[in-house]
């Protein structure tokens, strides 16, 4: 049947064949370009015109993971505060955090810690977060450089990115480490509570992965 | 936590978030239940299927003898078995096949992660229940009482959705249906009430007040429970239950699988409604054969006459007991709850692919799809009229309610067991328990 492999393709959301499903959770100020990072990352589209979420959407992206398939479930929150009892009641589902911020905006910087915050009271101990500083296309308006963004990164325990949903940078990138992160996490996990310590021979072992190429925007 | 604060359209629009989020969800527990069946039958098909005594000299897996000083097996540091050369998965950190794969469907099903979050917040009844789920609830059981005033509002459901939070400003109910609909929001506002809870409550209201003019409504809610309760059936029991059973019985010497079985039910029982029964149908499937197999459909709705266009195209790999060529199959479909209108295609012969292309029409507006499944079930015509069941397919229909282009094409689905009827009172249940232990005893 060779129609069947075509077949598949076609609906993502109902599709059984994966190995298994993460999902993850994009948070941050309103318009910082959540939305967009995530169009980008999905459907590869950009839309300069913004639209402001309302509470939560989703989208859903099967990716090929070392060896595995991983379909990946990502929610999109709305950055507005008055959704923020709808978006933090999705905090505790969520395997891993993409925390954005804009590079040429200061208060959505200074937001970061909140939005840390947040995570720690919603969500799971072990939740894996990326840093995002967004927009890095505009180097012209930038006023966050990305020294801050690192240290702030470093002193929160996260990974860090500097990113473009626009131009397409590092987007996919980030999206793939936080995948591997959490597999990462997964496989601690379950090696925590296995007498045998074995995982590290079999399993979806995600952690021989290099360092993601370029931390850092190129531009 | 409610959606009051919203907007009519937000809210809408979140709802509808909310409903892709369900049938997301709903296929993804159809896949761990499935994937929890196979771990089953895989402990199953070791050492326990066996009517031989458990002993030190055997593999606990497949039940070869051991010898003394060749090939005598090792423990396994997963579950302390000892393990022939053969039963091992890994080189050096090798784990019997059992305690593989029990680790593989903890990654794939997501239990891991499910395990983790319940250090932070422990499980409450209902692990897999999100926000989403309450939400959807919520509304549902607020349009459904749409349905009930005396004069019937021009558009049903979905209008009314986005209606109903701001009760004051909507049309004028009769004084009567507007206590209801307050007692209603009251209730519901607890809202962690359970389904169970929530029903009760609309029969006890149903009593109480307008018996009449509630039929309806109750109707319509009953299914919505049904929906849910099915949605609970599909819980096989959690992982760790299904392992620490296995390592205690393993342990029970001559224990049979009928004891494990038996036991694990009743321990069930306590906790839930639906997984006594949902044990009962793991068992049931002894009785013939294991389900496996693929059917494809595409579904779509066509505003234009009004129907539900189901074209059935294809099964591959059906398993048929009576093997490859005696194999006559065809499918059935049913729009749940409702069982009364069934459509069948054409009977294929002698295959287990077989190839229908066959397009089924069931008249129904599009607003009455929202709560309804789609069963799907396959079907081989035996001789004498006897009908042997080969597997089915659910699929919650809520989706189609809105245009949405990215469900029409085929799509192939795993068939699955047959779930219990919902019908089927306690004893019906305890019947089956006890026949598929006998099964499980020989």
């Amino acid at each position: 049947m060779a129609s069947a492999n075509a077949t598949y393709g076609q609906k993502e959301s109902s599709d059984q064949n994966f190995d298994y499903m993460f999902k993850i959770l994009i948070i941050g100020n309103s318009s910082v370009g959540k939305t967009s990072f995530l169009f980008r990352y999905a459907d590869d589209s950009f839309t300069p015109a913004f639209v402001s979420t309302v509470g939560i959407d989703f989208k859903v992206k099967t990716i090929y993971r070392n060896d595995k398939r991983i379909k990946l479930q990502i929610w999109d929150t709305a950055g507005q505060e008055r959704y923020r009892t709808i978006t933090t009641a999705y905090y505790r589902g969520a395997m891993g955090f993409i925390l954005m911020y804009d590079i040429t905006n200061e208060e959505s910087f200074n937001a970061v810690q909140d939005w840390s915050t947040q995570i720690k009271t919603y969500s799971w101990d072990n939740a894996q977060v990326l840093l995002v500083g967004n927009k890095c296309d505009m180097e012209d308006e930038r006023v966050v450089s990305g020294d801050r963004g690192r240290q702030l990164s470093e002193h929160l325990g996260f990974e860090f990115f500097e990113a473009s949903a626009k131009d397409n940078i590092n987007v996919k990138q980030t999206f793939e480490r936080l995948v591997d992160i959490i597999c990462e996490k997964m496989s601690e996990s379950l090696d925590a509570g296995d007498p045998a310590v074995t995982g590290a021979k079999q399993g979806p072992q995600l952690t021989e992965q290099p360092a993601p190429p370029h931390q850092d925007c190129a531009c | 936590m409610d959606l009051s604060f919203l907007e009519v359209l937000e809210r809408e629009t979140v709802l509808e978030v909310l409903r892709r989020d369900k049938q997301l969800r709903i296929i993804e527990e159809d896949r761990i239940r499935r994937m929890k069946y196979e771990l089953q039958e895989l402990r199953r098909k070791g050492a326990k299927s066996y009517a031989r005594q458990y002993g030190e000299r055997t593999c606990a897996r497949c039940q070869r003898p051991l010898g003394k000083f060749w090939n005598s097996g090792a423990v396994c540091r997963g579950c302390s078995h000892r393990i022939c050369s053969k039963c091992r998965i890994g080189a050096v950190d090798w784990k019997c096949t059992v305690c593989h794969a029990y680790r593989d469907v903890k990654i794939r099903s997501g239990e891991w992660f499910l395990e983790e979050k319940a250090k932070k917040f422990p499980v409450t009844k209902d692990k897999y229940e999100t926000v989403g789920e309450k939400l959807l609830k919520i509304s549902n059981v607020l349009s459904h009482i749409s349905v009930v005033p005396p004069t019937p509002p021009p558009h049903l459901d979905y209008n009314f959705l986005s209606r109903s939070g701001d009760l004051k400003n909507s049309r004028p109910f009769t004084k009567s249906m507007e206590n209801l609909m307050v007692s209603f929001t009251s209730h519901i506002k607890k809202i962690s009430t359970s389904q169970n809870d929530v029903r009760e409550d609309l029969l006890s209201v149903d009593g109480g007040r307008k018996p009449a003019r509630f039929k309806f409504s109750t109707q319509k809610s009953l299914s919505d429970t049904d929906i849910n309760k099915s949605s609970t059936l599909f819980k096989v029991p959690s992982l760790p239950n299904l392992f620490k059973k296995s390592k205690d019985s393993d342990h029970e010497g001559s224990s049979t699988g009928a004891e494990e079985e038996t036991s694990f039910s009743s321990e069930q029982s306590g906790g839930k409604r639906g997984s006594c029964s949902s044990i009962s149908t793991d068992c049931s499937i002894l009785d013939g054969l294991s389900v496996t197999g693929e059917l494809e459909l595409a579904v779509a709705y066509n505003p234009g006459s009004s129907c539900l266009d189901i074209t059935v195209g294809a099964c591959r790999a059906l398993v048929c007991g009576d093997g490859k060529k005696k194999c006559r199959p065809f499918v059935k479909l049913h729009v749940l709850p409702d069982k009364s209108c069934k459509l069948k295609t054409s009977v294929k012969k002698n295959t287990t692919d077989p190839v229908f292309n066959e397009v089924l029409k069931f008249d129904i507006e599009r607003h009455l799809l929202y709560g309804k499944r789609l069963q799907a079930s396959v079907w081989h015509s035996g001789t004498l009229k006897r009908k042997v069941f080969l597997g089915e397919v659910l699929i919650p229909l809520d989706a189609w309610t809105s245009n949405n282009k990215d469900l029409q094409g085929f799509n192939w689905y795993p068939l699955c067991p047959k779930r219990p009827e919902n019908s089927s009172g306690g004893a019906a249940e305890h019947d089956r328990v006890k026949h598929s232990s006998n099964n499980l005893g020989v």
